[in-house]
């Protein structure tokens, strides 16, 4: 049996769209497989992320209690942020949050650089990851408990503080430096409005520092046991090792913390809540900063427009600080100039 | 400028002991290579002589002063690293100029003297650059620099060529040369590189396993080694050494190969006893051809042939052993063809059974 050529068209003809159609699908399919095992993270990032990001832009230029629902929200234009900016307290809460940053921010490092230099070039392998780990501990354990602790450690009549501080009053040799402190017991770390920010300070410098450490360690870890070889044979003694080539070489390092440390610090808020017992920043909100405040303004007296309009501001604030830092650090500390 | 000298240096990481009770002189000025194979201690020696390391037991003593408890600044040396050690954050000037600026001398000093030092290693144009925007010869150059620039008593190089090229390697080894012949410092030079140590150095000293086995001119540790470990260390390609029997009277020493072929040459005073020995043979010195009446004759078959332009390397079955033949004049020969070959008595060498390289 012989096919006629009109067989063979007509048999095209026919398979020719289902054929098409299959290849379309096929195709369609190869497009689509990549974005379903990615679409996980696009669902959760769309959800948790871009929306509550754009939600906040939306409610920030609107009033609304959310007890009294979504059809409560009234649109106020600029209203949320010029009232905010005119509000004592935000400007009470930024000079708090900039206070403890500094100085809580600046003894994190001073302390970290040193002690993982020492870690690194005193101490051999399995003795430094035990100090490592060690002093890494207090980051990981969670802030409310810690701030618990230090409440508690800040009690002025029952506190280990004050009690210690008493203890070495009458210690033969310490008393002659703690004389003063029986007449001014007992101290109120927490409710003096001068001691609260540096006592939220402490807590914050205690519990960072050992994260700093295990940034800076990986640091001078990477800096060539040659070069201070070299160092010594120009002649550089234990600090001079230090200061011209261990620190200059650890500088992306110490431009990454300190960019961290700027962000977080600005950010500050478990330590103070506790602190404070959740009392709207302690007395005369000495301990106030911009998250509490916000956090204040949205959950407590339930403005979320407000708060929504202080976000954004803090986030301004932060974005401009960390700019500076960059605007100032950034070549040097991204190894640019290397 | 000083001389060096060793007393008894020893060295034990733990239960390891690496230096084994070193002795040598170096005289003020000279040029002196410590070559050896890895681990053989010769980087922990010039570690030692810079203070890096500190010995077990044993004196350093530099200008005739004993420095074991000196540091590497109070020593007086310099030292170039293999990997250069360049400091990254500083430019090529700065690096140059840190252990003078660390030594305190005024800014105008330094300036002037890392300007000498660069004109001398043509780094004039490079002073404003950062170590990574140069190129392996020119760092290495750097390295050089900085250790030129102090006016040091001696210098020490670790290995400073072996992360260049070939052809780089070829070219700073004449400027080392060359840098030598101006500024006569004493100079020991560590490296695995035979080539590069016979090429620079006044004398060589062979360390293996923590042991100097022979010190001398580069000539003289290739005519005259010490033991089989220096023979074969010492020339490319290396020395052949053919197991035989020694037989020797008070003239001439006969040796007998495993094949039963036998070579004969002029008693030493440093041959073995009779018995068991290692005839070595460097590649050079076997010659394609029956040779006159005086020389030793051998027959084997060709196994390979590497042509490499100038000449040819052959690996001939020789006394019942692989052996490398030189042949200089390009003689056309086949895969598989037997041809003779002989040996002049006098470039025989006969060694203890036992260690080579």
């Amino acid at each position: 049996m012989s096919i006629t050529g009109s067989q063979i068209d007509g048999v095209a003809v026919a398979t020719a769209p289902a054929a098409r159609k299959r290849r379309l699908s096929k195709s369609l399919k190869k497009r689509l497989i990549p974005w379903l095992f990615i679409s996980p993270f696009i669902i959760l990032f769309l959800t948790f992320t871009l929306f509550p990001m754009l939600f906040s832009v939306y409610l920030s230029v609107h009033e609304w209690n959310p007890v009294a629902g979504l059809s409560s929200m009234e649109y106020v234009g600029l209203a949320n942020y010029q009232l905010t900016l005119t509000d004592p307290w935000l400007w009470q809460s930024l000079y708090n949050t900039v206070w403890l940053a500094v100085v809580s921010g600046v003894p994190q490092h001073l302390l970290a650089i040193p002690v993982a230099y020492l870690l690194v070039t005193g101490l051999r392998g399995g003795l430094r990851h035990f100090y490592t780990a060690f002093m890494f501990i207090p980051y990981i354990t969670s802030t409310v408990a810690v701030s618990l602790i230090f409440f508690s450690i800040y009690s002025a009549n029952s506190g280990i503080l004050n009690q210690m501080l008493l203890g070495l009053s009458d210690m033969p040799v310490f008393s002659w430096f703690f004389s003063w402190v029986p007449d001014v017991m007992p101290i109120r770390w927490l409710t003096s409005s001068d001691l609260l920010k540096p006592s939220i300070a402490m807590v914050v410098i205690w519990k960072y520092t050992g994260f700093n450490i295990v940034v800076y360690s990986a640091g001078f870890l990477t800096v060539s046991r040659d070069l201070y070889d070299a160092a010594r044979v120009d002649g550089c003694n234990r600090w001079q090792q230090f200061w011209h080539v261990a620190l200059p070489m650890i500088r992306p390092f110490v431009f990454f913390a300190v960019t961290l440390t700027i962000i977080g610090n600005l950010q500050l808020f478990e330590e103070p809540f506790v602190l404070t017992q959740a009392q709207s920043g302690g007395v005369a909100q000495a301990g106030l900063t911009a998250s509490y405040y916000l956090y204040l303004v949205g959950w407590q007296w339930l403005e979320m427009g407000s708060a929504a309009a202080i976000s954004w501001i803090l986030f301004l604030f932060i974005a401009i600080a960390t700019s500076v830092h960059f605007y100032f650090n950034g070549r040097k500390g991204l190894g640019e100039d290397r | 400028m000083a001389g060096v000298e060793l007393r008894n240096l020893r060295k034990s990481f733990g239960k390891v002991e690496v230096l084994k009770g070193l002795d040598l002189k170096v005289e003020d000025g000279e040029f002196v290579a410590l070559v050896g194979p890895s681990g053989c201690g010769k980087s922990t020696l010039l570690r030692i002589l810079a203070g890096l390391e500190e010995e077990t037991a044993g004196d350093v003593l530099i200008g005739g002063e004993v420095v074991n408890d000196l540091s590497p600044r109070e020593r007086n040396i310099a030292m170039v690293f293999q990997s250069y050690a360049l400091y990254p954050h500083m430019t090529v000037a700065e690096n140059m100029g840190f252990n003078l600026k660390i030594s305190s001398k005024p800014k105008a000093e330094i300036k002037a003297r890392v300007q000498e030092t660069a004109e001398i290693l043509d780094l004039v144009h490079l002073l404003d650059r950062k170590p990574s925007q140069l190129s392996g010869g020119q760092r290495q150059r750097v390295a050089m620099g900085r250790a030129l620039v102090r006016n040091p008593d001696v210098f020490l190089f670790d290995e400073p060529l072996s992360n260049l090229d070939a052809k780089l390697r070829v070219q700073m080894r004449e400027e080392i040369k060359r840098l030598h012949h101006k500024v006569r410092t004493t100079k020991i030079y560590v490296t695995h590189d035979q080539i590069e140590a016979m090429t620079l150095a006044d004398r060589v000293v062979i360390l293996d396993r923590g042991i100097i086995q022979q010190v001398g001119t580069p000539t003289e540790l290739y005519r005259n080694p010490a033991n089989a470990f220096v023979a074969g260390f010492i020339g490319s390609p290396a020395m052949n050494f053919l197991p035989g029997m020694l037989q020797s009277d008070s003239d001439t020493a006969r040796i007998e190969l495993e094949d039963g072929s036998v070579l004969t040459a002029p008693r030493k005073p440093n041959h073995p006893r009779d018995g068991k020995v290692l005839l070595g043979l460097r590649p050079e010195h076997i010659m394609l051809g029956e040779g006159t009446g005086t020389s030793n004759a051998l027959t084997g078959r060709i196994d390979l042939i590497e042509p490499t332009g100038a000449q040819n390397h052959l690996r001939i079955k020789l006394g019942g052993q692989s052996t490398t033949v030189v042949d200089n004049n390009l003689t056309e020969v086949e895969l598989g063809q037997n041809v003779a070959v002989h040996v002049d008595p006098d470039k025989i060498h006969i060694f203890e059974a036992g260690n080579t390289a």
